[in-house]
């Protein structure tokens, strides 16, 4: 049996994932088969498992779900966690823009653009889900697409107009598509 | 566990790059089979993709079991030290192959080396400039 896995997530979040009356919390534990203990004034989160536990991946999947809530998203996309295909990654921001809390501020505003357009776009090319959040940003989604994703965050960081950017998503995009329409075309 | 069950260790490196699957005996120390993303796929941008990580375990699986291995305890390892603490897209997919293959899976257990405060990260103070 794995053992029980531990992590720590802010304190605001700690409500977001004990959800209204703890039904968020319930529902992760009932989908994954684990036993999940709270302390709220921390947020120091524990993940056990049950007896009834059958997938000796669950514990990673709960605790991949409780992280993703931590790091600002939705409940309800964080449950997207549950399937095989879907994976989590973070984007830690002061690797790319040092200690300067300035220059912090400013590359989320890069990051999530006006409005949040440059999110929106994002999220649309690669069907992934970003979150701006704290020091990262963390993504949700496709593991292929999230490497595409990862990657105009990275072109955005390194200080690539935002234009190029959006040019590079449309040009994969097209890739994409380009493959899925092979894989059909082969499949018949 | 029954006495004559034999059992022995994966050890699973999971980078961004590539998965390496390592099977010894319950030692540690004889090697009964290696296998990787790199073995079984020619693009190199698909080494780490979950399907060569699943199509590694698979092949890991046969080996195993011809040796009269019943059951593999998990050792899962991220690149670690400086670089990213999360193991790489295929370690779940390779575990989930083992697993599907037939053979119990034991204890689970992430040996990512974290260091106690070891050399810098790369990087510095204005973050990486380009």
């Amino acid at each position: 049996m794995p053992n029980t896995e531990y992590l720590k997530i802010p304190r605001e979040r700690v409500g977001v994932v004990i959800g209204k009356e703890g039904s968020v919390k319930q529902k992760i534990e009932n989908v994954t088969n684990t036993q999940i203990i709270i302390e709220s004034e921390t947020g120091s989160i524990s993940i056990s498992p049950t007896p009834e536990m059958d997938d000796p991946l669950s514990i990673w999947k709960a605790r991949n779900i409780v992280r993703a809530i931590g790091r600002g998203f939705s409940p309800e996309k964080a449950l997207k966690l549950l399937d095989d295909d879907y994976i989590f990654d973070i984007i830690r921001l002061p690797d790319f823009v040092g200690k300067s809390k300035k220059a912090m501020k400013r590359q989320k505003g890069r990051i999530i653009g006006k409005e949040g357009r440059t999110r929106a776009i994002i999220k649309e090319m690669t069907d992934t889900d970003v979150s701006v959040y704290g020091k990262t940003v963390s993504l949700i989604g496709d593991i292929e697409k999230i490497m595409v994703a990862k990657e105009a965050i990275e072109m955005i960081l390194e200080g690539i107009r935002h234009k190029t950017v959006y040019s590079f998503l449309e040009k994969k995009r097209h890739e994409f598509k380009l493959k899925e329409f092979q894989k059909t075309v082969s499949q018949e | 566990m029954a006495e004559k069950e034999k059992w022995g260790i994966a050890n699973i490196y999971s980078s961004f790059n590539n998965t390496i699957i390592t099977v010894t005996d319950i030692t540690g120390a004889e090697t009964i089979t290696q296998w990787s993303g790199g073995k079984v796929v020619r693009a190199d941008r698909q080494e780490a993709s979950p399907f060569a990580a699943m199509e590694a375990a698979t092949r890991a699986a046969d080996d195993v079991k011809e040796k009269g291995i019943v059951g593999l305890h998990i050792k899962v390892r991220a690149p670690g030290g400086n670089g990213p603490r999360t193991p790489g897209p295929g370690a779940q997919a390779t575990i989930r192959a083992l697993a599907r293959a037939g053979i119990k899976i034991g204890k689970i257990e992430d040996v990512t080396p974290i260091p106690h405060d070891g050399t810098g990260r790369p990087g510095g103070k204005r973050g990486r400039r380009v």
